[in-house]
């Protein structure tokens, strides 16, 4: 019997162990190459049924996906107090990430073509990617015929539902719905009654030089605080706020322009507002304040006048959270909430999310999702939910004393919706918003011009645009 | 009748490897079998989780294929590479990094060492003080990022409160694009400092005592000492990690996503920070795949260098 000599070092043909491998590789990669085909033939989104498929009764948790903020809580225990009324089987899971991971925690999912989430609650400006990528599912025929559409103000059903993006302030009626509203949001102006007077600023000039006066006759208290960072929509949402109120325009939809739009005299007059009339007001090193930032500066005094979205601003009342009395009356005293200030236009940024139904949930999930989409959307439903601190979309709702009393800023909500404008509802939003939000930060830090930085962000993001459909490349 | 066993043995190895099997294993298990069985798991995982992938992006690279859109990949030959080398977007983030990498790593090397030739005077407390020094990178360098960023808050954070303690006014550590940079810096010396001075500790340690004895008798000074026995026998060692830190502070994105968040502007942005934003703002795959392989390359070319160096500087 013969046995190979060797000493101590393995005998392996080095010919087979290479086709071996060479085998397995391009194995993986036919198997790999063939699934990436697949998910291509389902470009498009999905539609869903009209009427919801019967419901299991065996135990569900219905996912959620936000991002990690009041609201969120609120809405996981207020579904889990009234959902479980009628569906007791049921269990609502809101799953939360970072304010700026939330766009690449739901859309890596939905690159995976496998989500852990059933209802991805989108940015309104996220529904372009999602739609354009078949990530969600179509609703339109299930709105109908389970949704009372004349309810609601025809802008806020468009804003969370409608592909493509309607024109301001309107709906087409023969556009698709992707969407329903969760929660309505826009900018609230947070004034020290105490500093400045019961009454706001009625314009925007007005705001400007009462915040001066304010910061001159209060050492240590800045004149204004308001969002400014470079991650999410920060930056970006301050600048086309000031943009919208001087009277400019983000960009033309019709013709996809937006050099020569967005960097028209009027944005320039709204960038030179931004950086060069309000940036000296906020505070040294505010330049990367978002929305927890704001609160704290407001609720430790230490600002005149604040801008923040008014879903978020329900702990400015909470005693333990505030310097400003030791009581929600006491600090009522001194804080006041009211319309942004108008100018040329009296425009608000559109703010809040909408509902979605994820296409790669499971069949029975996709159900309990259609059946609680059309429990949340009930008359008696929105009006709990406004009581439970959300922000409800159905007018009834909006104009009912359960929301109308439930906060001192559901006022401003209410009287700010026939004044709302949102941005870009297109596929290359993400890349749009951060493009805005990098040179709008860099103007009110001092690392560009004012006018440099807003022509760049006209020519990037027309650049953008422009290549959406280039080859290779892309992204850079 | 079973095979005689050799009488004389010339050579162990050969003769361990030529012995038959134990009795009771089966002599269809060979040893090449046995050895394949037992290394294969491994192999697969590591072609399964790391070949693979790369030439899974390799292959993205040459395409023009965008993980969220789905659909077949169209080939667009080095389209992708062209875009990305003459990009004036990448070469400022090119820039960046590059400042980072050699400030971040000269800091630390100096520091590192430093502090490694003062423990290793030290004849008490040496093994608490190493401890000690160790525990910044024992941490996630998220946990640092968040730390750190409320220390260096402008308006709240202890550093600012400590200047206006001392008479000095507020400094914008992470909102003004100098101090920006900086402050990364800083923070990333503050992490990885100790990591030098742990291989320098090593190469100090192994430093030959007869060669000071004999310095001694011939009163050399403290100076000439160090420089002629202490520095030329840990550079090596230095050297190499040195090559360590300069790998990872290239591929730096933690640090900058927690703290500045490649801001004011992109005037922080690394070239890792940047392929995130082309991997996962727009997903375009397979322009970040072929960023992904430059960087790679570009690591890879500059270590061999380095290795050349080290081994050149070996050979003298």
């Amino acid at each position: 019997m013969r046995y190979p000599q060797r000493t101590g070092r393995l005998y392996v043909p080095r010919r087979k162990a290479r086709l071996a491998t060479a085998a397995v590789l391009v194995a993986t990669t036919l198997a790999a190459c063939g699934g990436g085909q697949d998910g291509g033939a389902e470009a498009g989104a999905p539609k869903a049924p009209a009427t919801i498929p019967e419901l299991t009764k065996d135990p569900l948790t219905l996912s959620f996906i936000w991002f990690d903020w009041p609201p969120a809580h609120a809405l996981e225990d207020f579904a889990n107090a009234e959902y479980a009324k009628e569906r007791s089987n049921v269990t609502v899971k809101v799953n939360t990430v970072p304010n700026a991971n939330w766009h690449d925690a739901m859309f890596t999912q939905f690159a995976a073509r496998k989500t852990d989430f059933d209802i991805p609650i989108l940015d309104s400006q996220h529904i372009g990617e999602a739609v354009t990528n078949g990530n969600i599912l179509d609703i339109t025929d299930f709105v109908q015929k389970n949704i009372d559409v004349k309810a609601y103000n025809p802008y806020l059903l468009a804003a969370y539902g409608q592909f493509p993006q309607a024109e301001t302030g309107k709906r087409d009626e023969n556009a698709k719905l992707y969407g329903l509203p969760l929660l309505g949001d826009t900018w609230t102006m947070i004034y020290r009654k105490d500093l400045i007077g019961d009454k706001p600023p009625q314009t925007w000039d007005e705001m400007i030089s009462v915040a001066e006066k304010c910061q001159a006759d209060n050492p240590g208290v800045s004149g204004l605080a308001f969002h400014q960072a470079n991650g999410s929509d920060a930056a970006a949402v301050t600048y086309n706020t000031v943009n919208g109120v001087y009277g400019g325009n983000l960009w033309d939809p019709k013709t996809r322009k937006i050099d020569g739009v967005l960097n028209d005299a009027a944005g320039q007059e709204a960038m030179e507002v931004l950086v060069n009339k309000m940036k000296p007001l906020t505070a040294k090193g505010s330049g990367n304040w978002f929305i927890d930032e704001v609160n704290a500066a407001v609720a430790q005094g230490k600002a005149c006048i604040a801008f923040n979205w008014i879903a978020a601003s329900g702990g400015l009342l909470d005693p333990k959270q505030s310097t400003l009395g030791t009581t929600r009356e006491q600090i009522l005293d001194k804080l006041g909430f009211a319309t942004l200030p108008s100018q040329k236009t009296n425009l608000v940024p559109l703010g809040g999310m909408g509902m979605h139904v994820s296409a790669y949930s499971a069949k029975a999930n996709q159900a309990e999702a259609l059946n609680f989409m059309k429990w949340f959307e009930r008359p008696d439903i929105q009006k709990k939910w406004a009581a439970a601190g959300g922000v409800p979309a159905r007018t009834d709702a909006l104009e009912s004393p359960e929301f109308l009393n439930a906060g001192p800023f559901n006022k401003v909500y209410a009287d700010s919706v026939p004044r709302m404008r949102d941005m870009w509802n297109v596929p290359e939003y993400a890349r749009l918003v951060d493009i805005e939000n990098t040179n709008v930060n860099a103007a009110l830090n001092g690392a560009k011009q004012p006018k440099a930085a807003l022509d760049d962000i006209a020519r990037e993001q027309q650049g953008v645009l422009d290549s959406s459909g280039r080859k290779g490349g892309g992204g850079l | 009748m079973s095979d005689p066993v050799p009488s004389v043995i010339d050579h162990p190895g050969r003769a361990a490897s030529a012995a038959p099997p134990a009795p009771g294993r089966s002599s269809r298990l060979s040893d090449r079998l046995l050895a394949v069985a037992f290394t294969s798991p491994a192999l697969l995982l590591l072609l399964a989780m790391s070949v693979f992938p790369l030439l899974w992006a390799l292959y993205l690279s040459f395409t023009d294929y965008s993980a969220t859109r789905g659909g077949p990949a169209a080939f667009v030959g080095l389209e992708n590479y062209t875009a990305i080398l003459t990009s004036a977007q990448v070469r400022l983030r090119a820039l960046t990094t590059l400042i980072y990498v050699v400030g971040a790593v000269a800091l630390q090397t100096v520091l590192g060492f430093s502090i490694a030739y003062l423990i290793s005077r030290r004849t008490h407390g040496r093994g608490l003080l190493t401890t000690l020094f160790l525990v910044p990178m024992m941490l996630s360098p998220v946990v640092v990022g968040l730390f750190w960023r409320f220390m260096l808050d402008a308006q709240f954070g202890v550093i600012n409160s400590m200047l206006g303690s001392l008479g000095l006014g507020q400094v914008e550590w992470l909102t003004r694009q100098r101090t920006a940079l900086i402050s990364l810096i800083v923070v990333d010396t503050w992490q990885w400092t100790p990591f030098i001075m742990l291989i320098a500790l090593a190469g100090l340690t192994a430093v030959p005592k007869y060669l000071y004895e004999a310095a001694s008798i011939d009163r050399a000074s403290e100076w000439f000492r160090f420089r002629t026995i202490t520095l030329p026998l840990v550079w090596p060692l230095l050297l190499i990690a040195v090559l360590f830190r300069a790998i990872e502070a290239f591929r730096l994105f933690d640090l900058v996503y927690i703290l500045t968040s490649g801001g004011p502007g992109v005037s922080t942005e690394t070239l890792s920070f940047h392929v995130y934003k082309v991997a996962f703002l727009g997903f375009n795959t397979g322009t970040a795949s072929a960023y992904g392989i430059l960087m790679v390359v570009i690591v890879i070319v500059l270590t061999q260098l380095y290795l050349r160096y080290l081994n050149k500087l070996k050979e003298d």
